[in-house]
């Protein structure tokens, strides 16, 4: 046992870190830090820069063109990208479809489509949940029919993040009503160019389009289009899931945020209360455990030796944890998070500011992130597998 | 970044685990409570499996072990709720060899290791509460060493004990002494715990006292930290055998025609219990992981590392009475035995508000394990 990271890996480290100042830029670097509005030109820049480097797809095999990083390489790239103020990556193409065509798509479908997804070329959206199917997503209706070398597609997704910029869209799609609701689902590929396809955003509690609806109406997809085997559809999206594992605890964006926790309280004037000052220790401590249980996982994916099925747990604990971070930053601006001005949200804003201009977004960001304990599997649906795992 | 136990430490932990199943189990240790709540016999045989030499140098005729193999035996004694004081003796094993003059080394370590004397911590004071700094207890210089005058409070297994360490205020200074229980001046009102173990109060008066350090404070905050650790990783083991016959429990348990286990309400608690277990884990691991780190640095982890386990100590003993329901309120059944001891163990060595008041007074700008 050994909590240390070995002479290599903090050579690696510090090798990410001074690529990372080198590279990401400034004006990206500040709206992270300071949760303004992040614009699609932002996040396509980034992974533009990363792409080039061939480290947008970080986690991917040598043989498609990644770096072929182990567990804990993978860890402390995504760290100092964090602690840097990078955005995160639009996990959809590089982070989630990516891994099922690299398994199940054929040598043709992944000549296609992995060179767009690791340059950051091409943007990539999630077709998942429906208005009916949300936790339960093995009852999507969304359907696909064969008619000789296509398939009609006809349905309704929702809650598509960031897809009005989509150009791509992998979906679960119904091909068959036989068997258990598993068995007749399909992973489709879809040009969200195609004839039929309506996006519509849906305007979120944060007063922010983040999310949308996306309409298929007699959309013509070429068979070739087709992922693996009809019907075999929900096996790949069980293995997409699986690669979301320490992903989603998103530790260390919040050593991040604790840190600006820290700041905004400061210069708000409560962390010399030990009332607010005790909170922020609680989690504190919090965030340290959430780490020590990533690198946990993190050593035991390295040495092979132990499986750790603690997914579920990480899942709950690090939206938790988000959750609260946003609640005290929220709290620490006290009345001064009340204003609603949109335009102080945007770098560069010359108007006056209500308080000081950290408090502008507070309140806004933490309407945003009660998403966190819903998608992504809701908690409820975490602590059912968690407790099916301990329970049988 | 490693976190597999090697073959020799999972070897260690079979013997331990061996012994605690079949040497230590629960009727035996029904026994040693009503008999007042110390073995010497069952200590002895925890002397005989080397553990009470764990962190005694070889050359001093101990095992020479570090903070991942004392875990290791802390989590499979806690795992038995084993009552015989095993986290003191780790202390005075480092802490003597640490930093007692060779002679009293060369008097107590052999006695130690062999299990002959038990050398327990006797820290705790009225005024002081968990505050390590404040001691009113005093040591003058006399004739043959020093005299020591104090009350000790909650001293375990304080008066079946042989030897006490008492940190005591010598020329304004706190100090770190040794002190025998059949010394001339020491008395000792023996008591039960409720974790069914055995503590007493322990009176000092001008009572002769051999020096350990002049360095009182350093020594005792080590101490304390081992025992932090040590407390932490038999909490660790403590909960994982809670949840073990709270699910067992819930899965044969009938009630309204099916095992309790099917419920929903039930099954999100177990859940929530499997959180803090894991997460307790996890910063116990981080505790003995940072036992050995610089003080500063050791005392922070150590009270992140409590404070975390005093809140999953409390959450998973506290719902593994109400899902056993009656039962789990009854002296007969062993789950009420595992909430006491975890009760216990939250208010030793610091309850969870002492350690978060040390989390926020230490809080730096940046946090996290390496920070």
């Amino acid at each position: 046992m050994d909590l240390a990271f070995t002479p290599e890996e903090q050579k690696f480290r510090e090798d990410i870190r001074a690529w990372v100042q080198a590279n990401l830029p400034t004006d990206i670097s500040h709206k992270v830090h300071n949760s303004l509005h992040l614009s699609r030109d932002d996040m396509q820049r980034w992974a533009r820069i990363l792409g080039k480097k061939g480290w947008l797809g970080h986690a991917w095999p040598k043989q498609f063109g990644g770096p072929g990083w182990n567990s804990v390489q993978k860890h402390l790239f995504e760290e100092e990208c964090a602690l840097a103020g990078a955005p995160r990556v639009v996990p959809f193409g590089p982070v989630m479809v990516a891994p099922v065509i690299m398994t199940f798509g054929s040598p043709e479908q992944q000549a296609r489509f992995l060179p767009g997804i690791g340059s950051g070329e091409v943007w990539w959206s999630q077709g998942y949940s429906e208005p009916g199917s949300g936790s339960d997503l093995a009852s999507v209706k969304t359907k696909a029919e064969r008619q000789g070398n296509t398939y009609l597609v006809n349905g309704q997704k929702t809650w598509t993040t960031l897809g009005q910029y989509g150009e791509w869209i992998f979906c679960l799609v119904r091909t068959s009503n036989e068997g258990k609701p598993q068995t007749g689902i399909s992973f489709l590929l879809i040009d969200m160019k195609s004839p039929g396809v309506t996006v519509r955003p849906i305007v979120l509690l944060d007063g922010g389009a983040e999310v949308n609806e996306v309409w298929f109406d007699n959309v013509v997809v070429p068979a070739e289009n087709l992922i693996g085997e009809e019907n075999k559809g929900w096996t790949y999206a069980k293995h997409l899931l699986s690669h979301e594992r320490t992903n989603i605890a998103d530790v260390n964006r919040a050593k991040r945020e604790l840190e600006r926790l820290k700041r905004i309280a400061k210069l708000e004037g409560v962390y010399a209360d030990t009332r607010f000052r005790d909170e922020i220790a609680k989690l504190e401590v919090d965030v340290v455990a959430l780490e020590m249980m990533v690198l946990r996982v993190l050593a035991a994916e390295k040495s092979g030796k132990q499986s750790l099925d603690v997914a579920g747990l990480l899942k709950i604990r690090g939206s938790e944890i988000q959750q609260r971070y946003t609640e005290l930053m929220m709290l620490a601006a006290g009345p001064y998070a009340v204003p609603l001005i949109r335009e102080a949200m945007e770098a560069g804003w010359q108007g006056d500011h209500v308080g000081a201009a950290h408090c502008a977004p507070l309140a806004s960001t933490y309407f945003n992130m009660r998403k966190t304990t819903i998608y992504g599997g809701s908690n409820e649906v975490q602590r059912n597998i968690v407790a099916q795992t301990v329970l049988g | 970044m490693d976190f597999d136990f090697s073959d020799d430490q999972e070897q260690l932990r079979d013997a331990v685990r061996k012994w605690v199943d079949k040497g230590y189990a629960f009727e035996r240790r029904r026994s040693i409570e009503q008999a007042g709540g110390f073995s010497r016999e069952a200590y002895a045989e925890l002397a005989e499996l080397g553990l009470c030499g764990l962190y005694v140098p070889d050359d001093q005729g101990g095992m020479g072990m570090g903070p991942v193999e004392g875990m290791v035996v802390m989590e499979e004694l806690g795992r038995g709720i084993v009552l015989e004081p095993l986290a003191q003796t780790l202390i005075a094993g480092a802490v003597l060899s640490g930093y007692a003059p060779d002679a009293v080394k060369a008097s107590w370590l052999p006695r130690i290791v062999g299990g002959e004397a038990l050398v327990v911590l006797a820290h705790q004071e009225r005024a002081a509460r968990y505050r390590l700094e404040i001691c009113d207890a005093k040591s003058t210089p006399a004739p043959a060493g020093w005299a020591l005058t104090a009350i000790k409070s909650v001293v375990p297994a304080g008066d079946m004990a042989d030897a006490f360490l008492v940190p005591a205020i010598a020329d304004g200074k706190l100090a770190l002494f040794l002190v025998e229980r059949t010394a001339s001046g020491v008395s000792t009102r023996g008591y039960g715990t409720q974790d069914g173990g055995r503590a007493a109060e322990v009176t000092f008066q001008n009572a002769p006292a051999t020096l350990i350090t002049l360095d009182g404070l350093t020594a005792l905050e080590y101490a304390v930290d081992i025992g932090i650790a040590a407390t932490c990783a038999e909490a660790v083991g403590a909960m994982d055998q809670t949840l073990s016959i709270t699910t067992e429990y819930m899965n044969t348990r009938k009630q309204f025609g099916v095992a309790i286990s099917s419920f929903q309400a039930l099954r999100h608690r177990v859940a929530d219990m499997k959180m803090q277990l894991e997460l307790a884990r996890s910063m116990s691991y981080y505790a003995s992981l940072k036992l050995n780190a610089p003080a500063k640095e050791r005392r922070a982890a150590m009270a992140r590392a409590k404070y975390q386990l005093g809140i999953s100590m409390r959450f998973v003993g506290q719902q593994a009475v109400q899902l056993h329901g009656g039962i789990g309120v009854t002296d007969e059944y062993i789950v009420s035995h595992y909430f006491r001891r975890l009760t216990q163990m939250e208010l030793t060595f610091g309850d969870t508000l002492h350690h978060l008041g040390e989390v926020s007074s230490r809080m730096q700008d940046t946090a996290g394990v390496f920070a």
